[in-house]
């Protein structure tokens, strides 16, 4: 596959959400050093981000604006309610004015608002006690005083709420982390097991080829399951019309067996899983060579590199 | 004297300055749609709420990284919203499965039919995307489809469907790269 065509590939399923971490971490250091690829992937995005305008609306619950609120303050975010970008520049006498009066005037009030606040609060001191209001000098201030109680004690309950489904949420969580955990361990426990039963060779190719005398090759072999690794860096770039190709030579057969064809990316690197078309019982060695786009069965093409 | 109505850009915007009202306007109309999409993705009311207050929480704080020249608000708001369904849908282990009950053959966004309370523009947008959606070959329909909705990898794609990789990828890549064009207004 193109080159181009693979990184679209990944775009596009990125868009979509469908990469796994690693490959996610491949494409996003490409995306890096690629502008047009970055452009690709941004309009992939919004393209995927589209298909939202066909979704079926479905109302929240009634109270979920008060509970995103409460969840702001329980989480300690800036800035609701307050402007964020107020910026005053150039404001001169005028303003510094008008702000020293208001601060006059703000300060007289204070001395009321002081008297009120602490009316309210020994109104809502006692939860037990929460309605009656010691306020006695008229009707509207009692009506301002309820209604002030009121919201508070609905912001109190929103508030006590989203603490309540925060320790619900974290519950769940541990539980599931636990259970993750628990998975997790059970698969490294395999794994281990694994590892020990499989019979593992490492091998670094050389090339007395002048082009290639920078290149690096590594193989990871695993010989219990007839498959490894392939890990090449600084590869010279070939022909259009041609691939490099890998081949396990088996002391027990007369031709190398195929390993697959192998593509490298632009800055002549890749990791892949290989696996021979044929087992493989002997000691394995290995060999890269380059031969006819999409790979033959039997090596044609000079033999690059050659192993351990 | 009435204000004309704000757009949803204007409000990201505005909201991004700090201005809570303007948040509040925005979370009445775009919550039911996302909250429509977390549902279908959680498959789990409860999960859906925490994800849709976590994700409002989210949009506040980044509202002042929107940029009305690279997107629309409401497709920033899917991004983000999506973005964190997949990050729950991960700490849940359940991305690399599906859900039980979940069935990928039946997913499917709606056809153009959008309700009398939604914007005229948004209505317009949902009908040129179910349009263009429906030109593409069912297979690529399908696949996009249920890879927006339900937010598992290829692999858990192609195997739940039965399909080859290859296919699922192509199918993938060659969908939506039509889908693009079709909504940039080419054939």
């Amino acid at each position: 596959m193109m080159e181009q065509e693979r990184f679209e590939e990944l775009a596009a399923m990125n868009a979509l959400g469908m990469l796994e971490s690693d490959e996610k971490r491949t494409l996003d250091g490409t995306v890096a050093r690629d502008k047009d690829l970055r452009t690709l992937g941004l309009e992939l995005d919004i393209t995927a981000a589209e298909l939202g305008y066909l979704i079926k609306p479905t109302e929240p619950p009634s109270d979920m604006k008060k509970r995103i609120r409460a969840k702001m303050r329980v989480k300690g975010v800036k800035g609701m309610g307050l402007s964020r970008g107020a910026i005053v520049g150039g404001a001169g006498w005028a303003l510094a004015a008008s702000f020293a009066l208001a601060s006059i005037w703000l300060w007289n009030e204070r001395a009321g608002m002081t008297e009120q606040l602490a009316a309210a609060s020994r109104a809502i001191a006692p939860p037990a006690n929460p309605v009656t209001p010691v306020v006695d000098d008229g009707k509207a201030k009692a009506r301002t005083l309820e209604e002030e109680l009121k919201r508070r004690r609905d912001e109190y309950e929103a508030q006590k709420k989203a603490l309540q489904d925060e320790i619900d949420s974290l519950r769940k969580r541990e539980t599931d982390a636990s259970a993750q955990i628990a998975r997790l361990t059970a698969d490294l426990d395999a794994l281990k097991k694994q590892e020990q039963e499989s019979q593992l060779q490492i091998a670094t190719l050389q090339s007395k080829v002048w082009e290639y005398r920078r290149s690096e090759m590594l193989v990871v072999w695993d010989q219990k399951r007839s498959q490894g690794v392939l890990v090449l860096d600084k590869m010279p770039r070939v022909e259009s019309d041609k691939d490099y190709q890998l081949w396990v030579v088996d002391p027990g057969k007369p031709d190398p067996v195929s390993a697959g064809v192998v593509t490298v990316d632009p800055k002549g690197s890749v990791k892949t899983v290989f696996k021979p078309v044929e087992a493989v019982t002997g000691e394995a060695k290995f060999a890269l060579s380059v031969e006819k786009k999409g790979g033959v069965p039997k090596s044609e093409g000079q033999l690059l590199m050659v192993g351990p | 004297m009435s204000q004309p109505e704000l757009s949803e850009e204007e409000l990201l915007q505005r909201a991004g300055r700090g201005d809570a009202r303007a948040f509040d306007q925005l979370y009445d109309r775009l919550a039911p749609r996302l909250f429509g999409l977390l549902r279908q993705m959680l498959y789990d009311e409860k999960e859906a709420e925490e994800v849709l207050q976590e994700g409002f929480v989210q949009l506040w704080e980044r509202a002042p990284s929107f940029d009305p020249e690279r997107s629309k608000a409401f497709t920033w708001a899917v991004m983000l919203f999506r973005h964190k369904a997949i990050d729950r849908m991960r700490m849940l282990g359940r991305r690399n499965r599906l859900v039980d009950g979940a069935v990928l053959e039946q997913t499917t966004l709606r056809s153009s039919s959008p309700s009398a309370d939604e914007a005229m523009q948004d209505a317009e947008r949902g009908e040129a995307v179910s349009r263009a959606l429906n030109e593409l070959p069912k297979e690529q329909r399908q696949l996009i489809e249920c890879a927006f909705l339900k937010g598992l990898t290829h692999h858990v794609i192609a195997e739940s469907l039965g399909m080859p990789l290859g296919t699922v990828k192509t199918n993938i890549r060659r969908g939506l790269l039509r889908l693009r064009d079709l909504l940039k207004g080419g054939a």
